[in-house]
């Protein structure tokens, strides 16, 4: 009996320890041995070397993950709020809500690497855009599009009922309501849940890989061209062994870097907005 | 004026809604388009249980059969997600019966950001750290599908953390009270109501587990060997979303190749789809009795 609870006492310790741990040496590790390549050559050079991106810098690789990034939250950020708040201000029936939800719940299931290949059978093959930021930024917007859905319906949800409903009895309409009372309400969630999103389209490199992500491009200047994106780009660096390896730690770094201070900054934008 | 105003709204966000369900219907019409044609050339059966993947003629009958890559995702992310469990569940009882809530606020985030981490990254780790023990060892070259399962389970973590704590939360706040008021170890109470108590709700949780990491392409990709082989433990194997990633840039757009990834591409979606409505109908059947 008493050996149970010990024993279960023991386990919940270790386990909360090892998982602390594990997060804090990915995050150490990268920024320890990525941070000798760091420099600002580095940040704004192009990749160079004799094997590409052995030496110089990754800054087309940047510029393009922020130009798939902006695609992704643009095609996908807007549909995701808007069906959130279909679902809780609009949807009446709770069989249409239970569909919608259905809905919503397949396509997170839906593996990312098949995202890619969908986008490349629709629109780098049948709608003849070849591969562009345009056709991976749609992959990527369906990857995000119940991310920020399910984030956005919550922040919805929290909105206080008697708020809304006086907004509804003091004659404004629900397009009225939703844009001076609900969104202003939720702000900070609703941002939070964006930039998480983009973060998790910028770090997705399967839906990429035959869609638009390419090993060498300028940065992109429209969306109808193929462009470089850091987590493309740190595979192929490791692809190639072990004479990348020291950029490849660089590039680690940067996403490691845009991981850390977007969840800072959505955590901060998050709490901000709900204690005011 | 306001009027019309409202209505183009909700017009608006109608068509926009409607972007979600679009989307869905074009991602499943377009891959089983392209998978169909493969059928035409390979049974099914031949397709699903065959062992021999020889998608190019080079001299020897070409030959579609992904058998070995199923088993290679059903194993990858069965192992991960048990390996996972045993860890996250242990973080789940500390956070949800022994944390306070500052404590709990803090460390959320922090497991969280475990999520935030690109699957590359976690490849690229795992390369260098994992690899090197496994190697270290005495496993040829590392790459095997246990390092797999490990990067893949630190991968889950923040979901099954996040979800077991939450159930156990609601399992602590009804019955550690009563517990803690006759003088019951608390432990002990954790060990004997608080678990069983929170059963189902985890064990669901570790099969919608299962259903996220055979989705995940990079990381198992860049450590697992990527061999056409029946996965063993230390051996090295190669999972569905692997084959897709790697073999799609040569495939000839058109040909069966091209065709064969697609249907497995289908293949996998399915297998991730099945488990997410069997969960789906088995927490309705089972929680919605118990709850109401």
């Amino acid at each position: 009996m008493a050996l149970r609870a010990r024993l279960t006492q023991i386990w919940a310790y270790g386990s909360i320890l090892l998982v602390l741990g594990v997060v804090l040496f990915l995050f150490v590790y990268v920024f320890a041995q990525g941070a000798g390549t760091i420099s600002p050559e580095f940040l704004t050079d192009m990749p160079r070397g004799a094997v590409l991106g052995m030496e110089g810098g990754i800054f087309p690789a940047i510029a393009g993950s922020f130009a798939f990034t902006l695609t992704a939250i643009v095609l996908g950020g807007i549909p995701a709020v808007a069906a959130a708040l279909y679902m809780v201000f609009y949807c009446k029936s709770r069989k249409k809500e239970g569909l919608l939800r259905a809905v919503i719940q397949c396509i997170a299931g839906i593996p990312s690497i098949v995202l890619g290949l969908f986008a490349y059978s629709f629109l780098v093959r049948d709608m003849g855009l070849g591969r562009c930021v345009l056709s991976s930024g749609t992959a990527l917007a369906v990857m995000i599009l119940p991310f920020i859905e399910v984030r956005a319906e919550k922040a919805f949800r929290e909105v206080p009922l008697q708020v809304v409903q006086s907004s509804y009895a003091l004659g404004c309409s629900r397009c009225h309501t939703i844009l001076h009372v609900v969104l202003p309400t939720c702000r900070g969630e609703l941002v939070s849940g964006i930039i998480l999103g983009g973060c998790y389209a910028m770090g997705a490199t399967a839906p990429l890989i035959f869609t638009g992500g390419v090993a060498f491009a300028a940065p992109p200047d429209s969306l109808l061209k193929p462009a470089m994106a850091l987590p493309l780009h740190l595979y192929l660096l490791v692809a190639q062994g072990s004479t990348s390896l020291s950029t490849a730690y660089g590039t680690a770094f940067v996403m490691m870097a845009v991981i850390l201070l977007s969840n800072l900054l959505a955590t901060l934008y998050a709490g901000r907005s709900r204690h005011r | 004026m306001g009027r019309t105003l409202d209505r183009l709204f909700s017009i608006f966000i109608l068509l926009l809604t409607a972007v979600a369900f679009l989307s869905l219907a074009f991602v499943i019409y377009f891959i089983v388009r392209e998978a169909l044609p493969t059928f035409a050339v390979v049974r099914p059966a031949d397709f699903l249980f065959g062992q021999r993947w020889m998608p190019v003629d080079y001299g020897m009958e070409i030959s579609f059969g992904i058998f070995n890559f199923i088993a290679g995702s059903v194993a990858v992310s069965l192992l991960a997600m048990l390996i996972a469990s045993v860890v996250g569940l242990g973080a789940a009882v500390y956070l949800s019966c022994v944390a306070s809530q500052r404590a709990r606020d803090l460390i959320y985030p922090f497991v969280d950001l475990l999520a935030g981490i690109p699957s590359v990254v976690y490849g690229f780790i795992g390369i260098v750290v994992l690899l090197r023990i496994f190697m270290r060892a005495g496993v040829h070259t590392g790459s095997c599908l246990l390092a797999a399962a490990i990067l893949l389970a630190v991968m889950l973590l923040p979901f099954l953390v996040s979800s077991c704590s939450e159930t156990m939360l609601k399992a602590r706040r009804s019955y550690l009270p009563a517990a803690d008021a006759l003088g019951v170890d608390r432990w002990y109470a954790i060990a004997s109501i608080v678990l069983p108590a929170s059963r189902k709700n985890i064990l669901f949780s570790m099969i919608l587990a299962i259903g996220r990491a055979m989705g995940e392409t990079m990381a198992v990709m860049m450590v697992m060997g990527n061999a056409n082989l029946f996965p063993t433990l230390l051996g090295k194997g190669e999972s569905i979303a692997s084959v897709i990633a790697l073999e799609m840039g040569t495939a000839v757009a058109g040909s069966t190749h091209y065709h064969a990834l697609y249907a497995a591409g289908l293949v996998l979606m399915l297998l991730v789809f099945l488990i997410n409505t069997a969960i789906m109908l088995l927490r309705r059947r089972l929680i919605g009795r118990e709850e109401g």
